[in-house]
Order: C-alpha cells, then structure tokens, then sequence
C-alpha cells in the first residue's frame, strides 16, 4: 500500500468499515510512513468534530408534533376499523360469527363460571396430545368423547392441535389455534356435551374473564367456548374472505347468522 | 380476518418501535428540508406512510433502516422536485469509475493542505456546511455522521452500491471540511456571524 492507496481507504477506515486484510494493511502502512499518520491524525479531528457539532446542534421533534402524530396513527387505525367494519357488513351473507355483546352476556351464574374455568385452563396452557392437520385431530378425538368432535374454521386461523380437558364437571375437547399473523396469538376452543346445564344459547354470546375473552355459543346438546386475548372487536372481525379454504368440513357449527339476518 | 395487523396490539407495536426514533427522524427531516414547517411535514409523511406499510415491515429486522428508507424516498419523490438543487448524478457521477472520485480530490488536497478544525467550531456553522451540500452528498452525510449507519445500510436506505455510499461519503466530508477550514480562516472569531449562503456565492465567483 502507498499513500494514495491509504487515502482511498482512508473514509471506511475511520468510520470502522475496513476490516480484516484491508485493514491490516491499511495500519501496516500507517506504521511505516512519515506523512501519513499526521493525515489520519486530521482527519480523524475533524471527522469527530463535525459529528460533535452537528449532533449537538440535534434538536429534539417538538412535544406537541409527536403528540399530533401519535394521534394521527390513532385516527387513522380507527378508521380503518370503521372501514372494515362496514365491509363486514356488506358481506353479510357471509358472516359467521356474530358476537352479541351486550345484555345478553351475563345472564346466568352459571354460566359465568363455566367461562371461567374454560379461560384458566386455557391460560394454563397445558401440552397439547396431538398436534397435526385439522382433519387428523378431528380424527383422533373420534370416539374419545360421547359425541363427534368437529374442529370448526376460523379465517385466518389454523387448528394446530388438540387434547382432552375438563370444563368444571363436563369433559371436554380442547382444540388450540394460532392466527397466522406476524404477530401470531392462540386461541382455545373448548367442545363439550352438554344438555342445557349451561345456559348458553345459538346465538354467540361474549364475556370476559381472567384476562380472556371468551365467546359461547351452542350447538344442540355441544357447547363451544372459544378463548381469547383478542379484542372484541378483532373477534367481530372473524369475517371469513374465502370461507372454508382451509379445512373444508368443520364450517357448519360457526354459519351462526347475525341476529339482524334471522327473520 | 382477524384484524390483527391493525388492532391495538398492531398500532402498540407501531408506537413502541417508532418511539425511540421520532427525535433522530426530525433531526435528519431538518437537514435535508432545511426548515422547522417542511421538516415535520416530512416526518408526519414518513410516520404515516409507515404505519400504512407496517404490515409489510418484517419483525425482527431493522426497523430504523426501514423507516430512515421511507423518510428519505418520501422526502426525494415530494420534496427534491420542488427544489432546484442539481443532482449529483448529474453533476459528476457521470464519471462513472469511483478511483476517479477520489484521484480528482487528491489533487485539490495537495493543492491545499489540510489543517485541524478548530475544536471550538461552531455546530451552528457545520449545520450550515451540512446544509449546503448536495442532496446525494448530504444524505449520506446525515446517514453516516448524524445518525451513524453503517454503509451497509445506508446502501440499502438508499439503493445505491456501498462504493458509492463510500465515494459519496468522502466527497461529501471534504467539502464540508472546505467550508468549514474557509469558514474559521474567514472569521477567526467564531462567535461572529456571516451568512454562509453569502460566502458561498463568493466562492463560486471566485
């Protein structure tokens, strides 16, 4: 390396971008020469003082800017829920799930105690016994329970796997599920028989509890209980876009019309 | 749909990932539109223009790059056309090999020798040097020395070769320093004011 080779490499030198060989002789020079080592010496002065100076000269954005804009990413994501919202309703016919919040939700002790008891034991998050497709834990539910287990689908969700629980006194499937979002979250199906010690009714019916939310509703003599930390409004969201594409069988038990469609 | 890309956890998400880097996006909008009112306006773009994206940011890869590359597109796309600034593409990227970069300035560094700026420069003035850079010049320039990316990523913000972030960079210092050495010989007493903008013209007079 000569002098002119060294001021060629002189900016990645002194911003620590010069590594390894380059770098050696980069410094094997320096070591060696007369002129060189005053020029690195400058330049390495100045390059930190215009850092200095131009950080210190940094101003901080203005209180009442970052304010605004925090409130315009607030509006913005209100909006788009409005948005959404309303595309939901348009699609009408293709609702699934209707959640109705409301009076409807804390009729009954008793009921409230089987949410409970449904949202610790989902909190708890027990091993799964088996974890595969939601046809094969569809299939190995069969015969285990006294009545068929069918794994419903939710969009945008997977069913990922499955084991036997209890909710207070009843047996009950458990089924997990993981939204395939980037920021994934799970949610707990509870299915279990019950000949209306539960007072839970077709239509699906929110409350909260330990931390969850949990969405009951009925099918018969079974019982579903979905557990979740999502929000209500994310689980008044559960819009199928293209309803069934991924586990085709188990649509049936959430085509639960909204109240407003059922005439 | 869950909505789960735009619920609350999405927006907390956004929120705590922006946080820490308001004040360095405002210092950096600030250099490259030169006034208060433009330089919020670039931020406010930039920050909305990310949210609206935020479902494309990958989590877990650099957040800062990323929205450093939306602050610096918005502000090339909306802000450069309405200014008048020549390009440096224009101006001398048309010499194409990078060694003719650096041969050219060390042929003007022999014709001036370098001395140390003084320790006492003033931030207003390396401000002001900052601020008469060219475009190409001072985003690099705001990427390396006030923001301190490395070269990699500052290739990447700006889609263009990492020699070229380099050549960019050392171009960009030596008219700074320029400026700056002019500056102080001019005025010895740095607590004085000229206008640089001045001294500029008379430059390119000169």
């Amino acid at each position: 390396m000569n002098c002119r080779d060294l001021e060629t490499q002189l900016t990645p030198y002194l911003d620590g971008e010069l590594i390894d060989e380059a770098r050696l002789d980069f410094e094997a020079h320096l070591a060696s020469c007369d002129t060189c080592p005053k020029h690195v010496e400058i330049e390495r002065h100045n390059l930190s003082v215009i850092r200095a100076a131009a950080k210190a000269q940094s101003p901080a954005a203005p209180p009442a800017f970052k304010a605004k804009l925090f409130e315009h990413i607030r509006a913005d994501d209100e909006r788009r829920r409005r948005v959404r919202f309303g595309q939901m309703a348009a699609m009408a016919a293709g609702v699934t799930l209707a959640v109705t919040a409301g009076h409807q939700l804390y009729r009954g002790h008793q009921r409230s105690l089987y949410e409970q008891d449904a949202a610790m034991r989902h909190a708890r998050q027990f091993p799964l016994e088996i974890e595969q497709s939601p046809q094969a834990i569809e299939r190995w539910f069969g015969g285990k329970l006294d009545y068929r287990v069918r794994v419903p689908g939710f969009p945008n969700a997977r069913a990922t796997g499955g084991r036997l629980l209890q909710v207070r006194d009843k047996a009950a499937a458990y089924i997990r599920y993981d939204t395939d979002r980037a920021a994934p979250r799970q949610m707990g199906l509870f299915v279990y028989g019950d000949d209306h010690d539960v007072d839970v009714g077709a239509e699906p019916a929110m409350a909260s509890s330990h931390g969850y939310n949990v969405v009951s509703w009925r099918e018969g003599d079974v019982v579903y209980q979905l557990v979740t930390d999502l929000d209500e409004q994310d689980i008044r969201e559960l819009v199928p876009a293209n309803a069934g594409a991924e586990s085709a069988p188990p649509q049936p038990t959430l085509n639960v019309r909204p109240a407003s469609l059922q005439q | 749909m869950f909505g789960l890309s735009r619920s609350n956890q999405s927006r907390a998400q956004f929120e705590a990932l922006l946080s820490p880097w308001l004040d360095p996006l405002y210092a950096s909008a600030l250099r490259l539109t030169r006034n208060e009112r433009n330089a919020e306006d670039l931020v406010q773009d930039t920050v909305m223009r990310a949210w609206r994206f935020f479902d494309k940011f990958q989590k877990g890869t650099n957040f800062r790059a990323w929205i450093f590359k939306i602050l610096t597109n918005t502000f090339i796309n909306s802000y450069r056309r309405n200014t008048r600034e020549r390009s440096l593409q224009d101006e001398s990227e048309r010499q194409s090999v990078e060694a003719s970069f650096f041969s050219a300035d060390l042929t003007e560094q022999t014709q001036n020798p370098e001395d140390f700026l003084l320790q006492r420069v003033m931030s207003e003035d390396v401000l002001k040097a900052i601020d008469s850079l060219s475009i190409d010049f001072r985003m690099v320039v705001i990427l390396a020395d006030l923001q301190e990316f490395s070269y990699k990523e500052i290739a990447e913000i700006l889609d263009v070769p990492v020699g070229t972030v380099m050549s960019r960079l050392f171009r960009g210092r030596k008219q700074l320093q320029k400026l700056l050495i002019a500056r102080e010989e001019e005025v010895p007493n740095a607590a004085a004011t000229i206008d640089l903008n001045a001294f500029r013209e008379r430059k390119k007079l000169a």
